[in-house]
């Protein structure tokens, strides 16, 4: 378990960092908070030529409030999202969320340009991303553009970047008003990447659901349950609706099969905890309205 | 006028000395040894389950950067013996094994080729230029195809998979289960487990040239049976080969065989004249330390209608891996789980039979616990599903059948003798300290309300510190049974207590300076205690089995207090006194009644230095040799209860309260006995609920990794209660009991028992560990279609 032979790179600027991407063509790996580049390093199965550490870039670690959401920058860590005020008060799901991403050591060091980038379909913040309409930022030599979430996790450990883009920043938009949420995990022990889970947002006018997003984690990628969103917009929220929403959650995706969990379990897995989460969306939801 | 008023070392909450050291960073593990013009070995491991090794092609990875040499079997078999853990038990094949596999692959990991490099960084990059050519044989993974006539053989040599069968029998166990009223069955399984210590196992070997003397440093919890194994592979005479265990961090029995790498730091450190080192990393560890528990039983429990047992059979078969471990052997495990399977119960119609069957996965060895966790999760589940059926309290139906507190000893239907302990006492008294009743109570109202609440108990005895009269493996050719201890009061008055032994993590070097300094008379900070060095004692084997406190224990109190006599004897001339009026404390010899006294260090010098102060008639050393052996052992007993709840939606279990009541007989340290207790139970709720080894049916090991492989974190461990009942032993010097396995043997079973409990709305019984999710989910929508 000890990596191949690579060159190694700090540049001190982003357009450094994308020059260097852009002069090895593929064969460069950015190295941010390393908690998932590192083993797969160790293990041999990525060898690059070289590795980008753009930890000492600048302005690349902030949380910003921008038109009632926020702007994160791209090497923020696991734990300054985890304890940030701002976070608290705007995405408070982002806070529960983000206890749930691995250990603390790890929280330290892992970022959220890190886990977005490496698209694992068990991340909580790919969750986060995904429910939340996130917009994702990337430069390169030439420019930048704006990824959408939906467009970005392409498959599991795959993303929608170039080989020469850096993910620079991710932008949350603004949480409507009367938002209640909710956010369930399965892992069998504190800390591992979900088997299972879900998360939702609940947007109410009186006693009418008017917005609703729900995404799940148990398959290939994170996913909107779309089916599920669509049967509790407009609804009143009601025990029967809930049920149906949480059934059409689980068939939100083909789930996953692995030594965790049969496909089945996870369906099962996600119909539970959509169910739970919209109870706790829908609590909040109407506690806001008080 | 001898009243001691001193308060004893021995039984007091010491914290451990060794802790400063270790928790600063200022321990010594093998790896931090780095002596000059060191070479690193890595391995091209086997990533085939069951192959013949048709070619290897090596000459491109020699001329890598920075590699010295690279070798295969041919090479080693120059250098090195192979092994074959032999037995006198009839109805057992050894297996061979080399250093580097010859001709054959049986289980991904094994090693093929090793690489002489500067740094591991260069070694393993030329592990990736060797060539080996596989020709594939079919894989042996299910132990029970394997069992079959015309099953693809393992070791030809073998004849068959069946490495091994046992029978023990009592009265016509087939004949009472026919009749009687009440009979509980099921097939049982225990996943395989690896003890994962946190470090991995790290090898060096140094060679003096001049001397023509070779040191291992070895992270083992067995120097002892190195050295003696090794002199012999190597053929080297004894007083070239030292194996010392430093600092050493964990072990849980995967630390206790002797593996192939440490064969191959030797033969090459030896044939260089460099020091070479090996440090297995996770993966390696996770593929090829020896694992445990693999197990299969079809057992079955007959009771009469007022829950007495009447019979009790199990067949078992054992999943030990591609090898006969060294020393111990495959019949460890296997013939454990059949000696224990009867327990703390009168049982008087039994018969227990297992087949120990090679396979092509990892290698098994001896693991905490050793079979027990196994024997107890399928009686203690039996137990339970008896209660069910006979709709009596599963305490109470415990209670019924313990050999009770005025039948000891007592000798079960498999022959092991249990003496003067506490079934019945800790079983109450765990009842008590959980509040069983008011538990009940509780369960049945969380019932009402959609929470699945339940309690397990498990009661368990097991057989500790065994001496020479009892293997740890049966027909084993080394003996378990015995430990040296001297202890000597140097010329400055300090006083060294030297072992055979080999701490690593258990806090010897304090419990172990707890029983020299009060035997002695010293204080605890003048006594140095030296352990887990081969050179240190004629003869031993090691820390395994929980026999440590016992056995070293138990010789350091015979050589303490031998030395002590000569104290007294010599102190008595130079104080002038009757030997019955010295007394000998905090390292200072006293004359009663007088104000005369002289401490250690005055006494030493007046033995060693002050020349004519002790006329030559009576002079003698302060030192004393001694060896210990229990004969036949101990037993240790505990219940262990486990109060659980599920969720009914995602099927997770968290363990919500624990707690154990055992009796190791007199405590040398009780915070040491509690530490033990938890990470033992930490441990058995890994095997309970996370822990399992999963080959695929091509014998690729699945868990890898600890992403894959799940070991409990502090988060899963719940708030544990430890009560002691302090029955000192009628069998041991000292009174002590072993006890650094009980809790992996207790934990399983509640666990299981307790799981089963808050499904039994359902109708479920939990019969396979780990309990994992998708276990439950299956089992919940099975039992609600
Ligand atoms: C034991 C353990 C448990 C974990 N548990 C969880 C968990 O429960 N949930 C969870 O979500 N995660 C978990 N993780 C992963 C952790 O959150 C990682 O920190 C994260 O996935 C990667 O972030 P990083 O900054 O360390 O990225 P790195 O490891 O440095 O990089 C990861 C990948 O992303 C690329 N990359 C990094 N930054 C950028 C960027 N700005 N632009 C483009 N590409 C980039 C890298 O080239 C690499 O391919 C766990 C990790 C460990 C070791």
């Amino acid at each position: 378990m000890k990596p191949a032979a690579f060159e190694y790179a700090a540049p001190s600027s982003l357009q450094e960092a994308t020059k260097i991407l852009a002069d090895y063509n593929g064969e460069a790996k950015i190295l941010a908070g390393g908690q998932s580049l590192v083993p797969m390093l160790n293990f041999r199965l990525l060898k690059p030529q070289i590795l980008v550490d753009i930890n000492r870039i600048p302005n690349l670690d902030y949380i910003a409030e921008h038109n009632g959401g926020v702007r994160i920058g791209a090497l923020t860590r696991h734990y300054a999202l985890e304890t940030s005020p701002v976070i608290a008060a705007r995405f408070p799901v982002i806070s529960e969320a983000m206890r749930h991403v691995a250990h603390l050591a790890i929280r330290n060091r892992g970022t959220l340009g890190g886990s977005l980038s490496h698209a694992d379909p068990a991340a909580e913040l790919a969750l986060m991303a995904i429910l939340l309409d996130a917009r994702l930022t990337a430069a390169s030599a030439s420019g930048t553009r704006i990824i959408e979430a939906k467009d970005f996790f392409v498959g599991a450990l795959s993303n929608a970047l170039e080989e020469s883009e850096i993910l620079r920043e991710v932008e949350f938009p603004g949480f409507p008003l009367f938002t209640g949420w909710g956010f369930e995990e399965f892992a069998q022990r504190l800390g591992d990447f979900a088997v299972a889970a879900a998360a939702a947002t609940l947007t109410m006018s009186g006693a009418r659901c008017t917005q609703c997003r729900i995404a799940v984690i148990g398959g290939e990628t994170v996913v909107r349950a779309v089916n599920a969103e669509a049967l509790l917009t407009s609804s009143s929220l009601d025990d029967k609706t809930i049920t149906a929403a949480a059934k059409a959650a689980a068939q939100a995706t083909p789930m996953n099969s692995d030594l965790r969990a049969s496909s089945d379990l996870r369906a099962h897995l996600v119909e539970a905890l959509t169910r739970r989460a919209l109870e706790a969306a829908k609590h909040r939801a109407l506690e806001k309205q008080q | 006028m001898s009243v001691e008023v001193r308060p004893k070392l021995i039984g007091a909450r010491i914290k451990r000395v060794e802790d400063p050291r270790l928790l600063t960073g200022q321990g010594s593990f093998v790896d931090d040894r780095q002596p000059a013009r060191m070479l690193h070995v890595a391995f091209r491991r086997s990533d085939h389950s069951h192959a013949r090794i048709t070619n290897i092609e090596p000459s491109a990875a020699a001329k890598m950067p920075g590699v010295f040499g690279v070798f295969t079997a041919a090479d080693m078999n120059l250098m090195a013996k192979p092994v074959r853990a032999t037995s006198r038990s009839k109805d057992y094949h050894a297996t061979e094994m080399h250093a580097l596999a010859k001709d054959k692959v049986r289980y991904v990991g094994e090693p093929v080729v090793a690489v002489l490099a500067e740094s591991r960084y260069l070694a393993e990059d030329a592990l990736e230029a060797i060539d080996i050519e596989f020709d594939s044989l079919p894989t042996v993974i299910d132990p029970e195809e394997a069992m079959k006539s015309g099953a693809p053989l393992l070791h030809e040599e073998a004849g068959s998979n069946v490495l091994l069968t046992r029978q023990f029998a009592r009265g016509d166990a087939d004949g009472e289960l026919l009749t009687a009223p009440v009979r509980v069955k099921g097939r049982f399984r225990f996943g395989r487990k690896t003890p994962l210590a946190i470090e991995n196992r790290t090898y060096l070997a140094e060679y003096d040239a001049g001397r023509q003397a070779l040191t291992l440093y070895s992270s083992t919890q067995v120097p002892g049976i190195l050295r003696d194994a090794l002199v012999d592979i190597l053929d080297i005479s004894s007083h070239q080969l030292r194996v010392v265990a430093p600092d050493v961090g964990g072990g849980f029995g995967g630390k206790s065989s002797l593996y192939p790498e440490e064969i191959v730091v030797c033969a090459l450190a030896k044939r260089f004249g460099r020091p070479v080192k090996f440090v297995s990393d996770r993966l390696e560890d996770l593929a090829t330390t020896s694992q445990g528990f693999d197990e299969i039983l079809d057992a079955e429990m007959g009771f009469d209608k007022d829950g007495n047992i009447l019979a009790y059979r199990a067949e078992v078969i054992g999943d030990v891996g591609a090898y006969s471990i060294y020393p111990w052997t495959a019949a460890l495990e296997p013939v454990q789980v059949i000696s224990f399977l009867p327990g703390p119960y009168k049982i008087p119609n039994y018969r227990g039979r297992v087949r120990a069957v090679a396979t092509s996965k990892s290698p098994t060895g001896p693991y905490r616990g050793v079979g027990r966790p196994i024997s107890t999760f399928v009686t203690e589940r039996l137990i339970d599903m008896g209660a069910r059926r006979l709709n009596m309290d599963p305490a109470e139906l415990r209670l019924r059948n313990f050999v009770g507190p005025k039948e000891f000893p007592y000798k079960t239907c498999s022959g092991i003798v249990w003496d003067q302990s506490s079934f019945t006492e800790c079983l109450e008294r765990a009842c008590k300290e959980i509040g069983y009743d008011a538990f009940l109570k509780e369960q049945a109202g969380a019932r009402a309300s959609g929470r699945w609440l339940g309690v397990g108990f498990a009661s368990y005895a097991e057989l500790t510190g065994i001496g020479s009269r009892i293997s740890a493996a049966p027909g084993m050719p080394i003996n378990t049974g015995t430990e040296l201890s001297t202890v000597k009061i140097d010329s400055t008055g300090s006083v060294t207590a030297i072992f055979g032994i080999a701490s690593h993590g258990q806090g010897l070097e304090t419990t172990l300076a707890q029983v020299v300094a009060d035997e002695l008379g010293a204080r605890m900070e003048d006594v140095r205690v030296i352990q887990g060095d081969s050179a240190a004692v004629a003869h031993s084997t090691g820390t395994y089995a929980s026999r440590s406190a016992v056995l070293a224990g138990g010789a350091a109190t015979l050589a303490a207090k031998a030395v002590r006599e000569k104290i007294i004897r010599v102190s008595s001339h130079l104080l002038e006194a009757a030997p019955a009026d010295i007394r000998v404390e905090h390292g200072t010899v006293f004359v009663t009644g007088t104000d005369r006294k002289m401490t250690f260090k005055e006494l030493a010098r007046a033995v060693y230095s002050e020349m004519g102060r002790v006329p030559l008639d009576i002079r003698e050393d302060l030192e004393a040799t001694k060896q210990y052996d229990p004969v036949f052992g101990t037993t240790t007993s505990a219940t262990h209860v486990a109060i659980v709840e599920i969720d009914a939606k995602t099927f997770r279990v968290k363990v919500l309260r624990y707690q154990v009541v055992e009796d190791c007989g007199k405590m040398i340290n009780p915070l040491i006995v509690d530490g033990q207790v938890h990470g033992g139970v930490a441990q058995g709720i890994g095997a309970a609920l996370l822990e399992k080894i999963i080959y695929d049916d091509k014998g690729q090991l699945l868990t890898a990794s600890l992403v894959d492989y799940l070991v409990p974190s502090a988060a899963e461990i719940p708030p544990m209660k430890v009560s002691h009942i302090e029955t000192r032993s009628p069998s041991t010097v000292g009174g002590f009991r072993g006890m650094g396995e009980g809790g992996t043997i207790g934990a399983p079973g509640a666990i299981a028992n307790a799981v089963s409990n808050a499904l039994s709305h359902l109708g479920i019984e939990i019969t396979e560990l780990p309990i994992t999710p998708e276990q439950l989910f299956r089992a919940v929508r099975q039992s609600t279609k």
